[in-house]
């Protein structure tokens, strides 16, 4: 019996081995993973043709929590860059994966993990990790891609890392990211006139993905649902949150698609709010594909809600 | 002339410890000197780089500057809109974003520097935590248990893990577990797993050295905390011991396709807790190379859909054929093992193996795979167990022979998680003794979790046990309730997932 099982396993990793050598080269493109999808889009605007880009995660994901599938292991072995959001925030997933992945090249430090939170100061870096403060990022909140200002530091480390790699396109690499950066720009300064309206408004969101948003259109973040991060509310902190919101005329509650309907559309129902949901990176909700629809997606959902209210 | 020698004599006693003091003096003079002037040149690097700091912000200053100027020159030249639109560099409220950008992202760079991380933890260290409180009607090894009947109250496991990387080329953990003896109550430390693991070996190998749970099946490497249920499969209790620890090195491979496959062999002394008295094998003493367990996994993946995964696997592991092993086969009791119709027999282990097939099908919504999901996990295993059966003395009814017992065994649970905090499922198991395939265990577990956090969780499980004639156990019910809680740094292994 243990003859044939070894026979079994021989066969099986000669047929492995085999399959392996008949996969075909990426023809000569850098091939780049990142764990969120926004910064998928960046790194396909700067990289242009130049780049092969996948993203662990496909847009509907809780930003912690994109499951840990095996099918990933391939492809991060494969990557030359790792891109990933940083300050921890893919903290239950990655690690494990880049440890399975066996790729020297994409490892901590190395040059083809590229963090793209480098120059960023982070918001809200907590005192102590205890987990009396629930699933804390020790790094300070990870979720800056929301103001798009911010995201353009995101997307001149990714800029740098594909420099980094491959100088001979450099022009090619600066002329792309000069093009995008136009289009952000021009984007950022459109959305800040739509959200004028925005400014001063006080609003809850399930988890803490909005404290850069709301700085950068001048909105007042005024808690969430979850009790702590990572922790669902309790009844007693729904029932503080609702009375709290009713004091001080809270009229946003921003659900994400990653968290139940129940308790937002509860919490907005009892203070007279009004309930969006709002993606958090690029695919979280039909026709929000790139950065650039997600951020028209959010900014335009949000004012159409403050206006149905006047 | 006693006085001039004497005083000779004095002069030249101080002048040698002079002497060396002075010299101990101008030693550690040159020491201090080094010192000082090492701190010069890290003062000087530092110097370095504080000027590049220096110049990069007052580049930068400069360039708000010129951008303030500029959008001070263009102010009064602004643009109807549809100009504006076509020439957006030059438009003022862009100039004054742009300076107003480059203004936050020069306090964000200065800001970022002087942020402290409040707890980069080198090792990360965390502690779980593992209380059971039981009720059974019967105790006995036969069910998973071998603490006796009634309430019981048992701190089952406190582990300390401890990890982080050696050097930029391997990673080291250790996972301490101060376990409670099942018999007694009493606590005892000892190390369960400690080893170290390559981290950039070429051609997709990873070397696993030490102490650890060696890959085999699907769960005899997750530690008791990490079930999904109470307790670890019968099958894995019987066929292998319960976890899967061994003293040896373990060799991964990932296949280098597009398609997930892994493979791994190993090799180490002994396989986890198997029941057997390893005779001459201790620690310590000479060990053949047949002396040695061998064991190998293959495992894949496929994604039927996005949301729907499926993961088999084979294992293997081996005892070769040992003549001179001596092991003889003993209850956990120490009683050695008999055939009853041989009365007075003892069996003498001489080859072991043992194979399994697994798999694990799971459904988890990607949208919300952390409030609802199923799993679908069963492995089956199969032992082969060669022994001699030794009479008990010279003339006894019946001489020496080899036998040969073919046994099988499985589990199967379904596991299904309706919100974040609650998940619940079921367990069936059927397990044939190692020794004697006509003693066939069944058992059913309903159970239900309540996780009130990543770190804390409490599970209620009841297991009832069908009665078995062969090896006299009666019908067992048993509720179960435990409390498994983690402080401190918790990683989400790959084998955990």
């Amino acid at each position: 019996m243990k003859s044939k099982f070894m026979l079994l396993l021989s066969v099986i990793t000669l047929a492995c081995v085999l399959l392996g050598s008949a996969m075909p080269a990426n023809a000569g493109k850098i091939n780049v993973v990142t764990t969120l999808t926004d910064l998928a889009d960046f790194a396909r605007e700067v990289g242009g043709d130049m780049v092969e880009v996948r993203s662990l995660a496909t847009g509907v994901e809780d930003t912690h929590g994109v499951p840990m599938k095996p099918s990933f292991v391939p492809i991060l072995n494969k990557a030359d860059l790792l891109i990933l959001v940083g300050f921890g925030c893919e903290h239950a997933f990655l690690p494990a994966l880049l440890e399975a992945s066996k790729n020297p090249r994409i490892q901590v430090g190395k040059p083809g993990y590229v963090d793209a939170s480098k120059g960023i100061a982070p918001k809200d870096v907590p005192k102590s990790t205890d987990h009396y403060q629930g699933d804390v990022h020790p790094y300070g909140n990870p979720h800056y891609m929301l103001d798009p200002v911010l995201a353009k530091t995101a997307i001149g480390n990714i800029y740098n890392a594909l420099v980094e790699f491959a100088p001979e396109h450099k022009a090619e690499f600066t002329r792309n990211r000069d093009a995008y950066l136009a289009k952000l720009d021009a984007g950022t300064a459109e959305w800040k006139k739509e959200a004028i309206p925005l400014k001063g408004l006080k609003f809850v969101s399930y988890h803490e993905h909005w404290p850069y948003f709301a700085e950068r259109f001048g909105m007042v973040y005024f808690g969430t649902i979850e009790l702590k991060p990572g922790i669902d509310p309790t009844p007693r902190h729904i029932e503080e949150l609702i009375a709290s919101m009713k004091a001080d005329h809270v009229s946003i509650v921003v659900r994400e698609p990653q968290f139940p309907e129940k308790v937002p559309s509860r919490i907005a129902q009892q203070t007279g709010a009004t309930m969006v949901t709002l993606p958090i990176m690029p695919g979280g909700v039909p026709n929000t594909e790139t950065y650039i629809k997600m951020m028209d997606y959010i900014i335009k959902t949000l004012v159409t809600a403050v206006q149905a209210k006047q | 002339m006693r006085v001039i020698f004497a005083l000779v004599s004095i002069f030249l006693f101080s002048s040698s410890v002079f002497a060396q003091t002075v010299e101990d003096r101008l030693q550690a003079l040159e020491k201090t000197l080094k010192k000082q002037e090492q701190t010069i040149q890290e003062l000087k690097a530092l110097q370095k780089t504080v000027k590049k700091q220096e110049e990069t912000i007052s580049e930068q200053k400069k360039l708000i500057e010129k951008l303030t100027v500029k959008a001070q020159k263009s102010q009064p030249a602004a643009e109807p809109r549809a100009v504006a639109e076509a020439q957006p560099v030059a438009a003022p409220d862009q100039v004054q974003q742009q300076v107003q950008e480059l203004k936050e992202q020069v306090e964000g760079v200065v800001e970022a520097q002087r942020k402290e991380v409040p707890s980069v933890f080198n090792p990360a260290i965390g502690l779980v935590g593992e209380t059971i409180f039981s009720y059974r009607s019967k105790g006995s090894t036969a069910t998973g248990s071998d603490r006796a009947g009634g309430f019981d109250v048992n701190q089952r496991s406190v582990e300390l893990n401890i990890a982080a990387s050696v050097d930029p080329f391997a990673k080291g953990y250790a996972v301490l577990n101060a376990s409670a003896d099942p018999v007694t109550g009493e606590a005892t430390v000892g190390v369960e797993e400690a080893a170290i693991q390559t981290t950039s070996l070429p051609d997709n190998l990873e070397l696993k050295a030490g102490r650890f749970f060696g890959e085999f099946g699907r769960l005899a490497y997750i530690h008791d905390h990490e079930l999904p249920f109470v307790n670890r499969p019968l099958v894995l209790d019987q066929y292998i011991g319960g976890e899967s620890r061994t003293d040896g090195a373990q060799l991964n491979y990932l296949v280098p396709i597009e398609h997930y496959v892994s493979l791994t062999a190993g090799v180490g002394q002994g396989f986890g807790d198997a029941p057997i008295d390893t005779g001459d094998f201790d620690n310590g003493n000479f060990r053949p190379f047949g002396g040695l367990s061998f064991w190998g996994r293959g495992s894949t993946s496929f994604d039927i859909t996005p949301d729907l995964s499926f993961e088999p696997g084979i294992s293997g592991l081996l005892n070769p054929k040992t003549p001179d092993r001596g092991g003889v086969l003993a209850l956990d009791n120490g009683v050695p093992v008999t055939l009853p119709q041989f009365p007075g027999s003892t069996l003498r282990e001489t080859e072991r193996s043992l194979e399994g097939v697994d798999f694990v099908l799971s459904y988890k919504p990607l949208s919300s795979n952390q409030f609802n999901s199923v799993t679908w996990g069963t492995e089956f295993l199969r032992s082969d167990n060669c022994y001699d059966v030794i009479p008990p003395s010279a003339g006894a009814a019946f001489t020496p022979f080899n036998r040969s017992v073919d046994s099988y065994g499985m589990y199967s649970y379904l596991t299904y998680k309706w919100s974040r905090e609650w998940s619940g499922g079921f367990l069936f198991q059927w397990v044939e003794d190692a020794w004697n395939n006509a003693d066939r265990t069944f058992s059913y577990s309903p159970y239900i979790t309540w996780a009130t956090s990543h770190w804390s969780q409490i599970r209620l499980e009841y297991t009832h046990t069908d009665p078995n004639a062969v090896s006299g156990l009666r019908s067992d019910d048993a509720v179960y309730l435990q409390w498994c809680w983690i402080i401190g740094s918790h990683a989400h292994g790959w084998q955990q997932r």
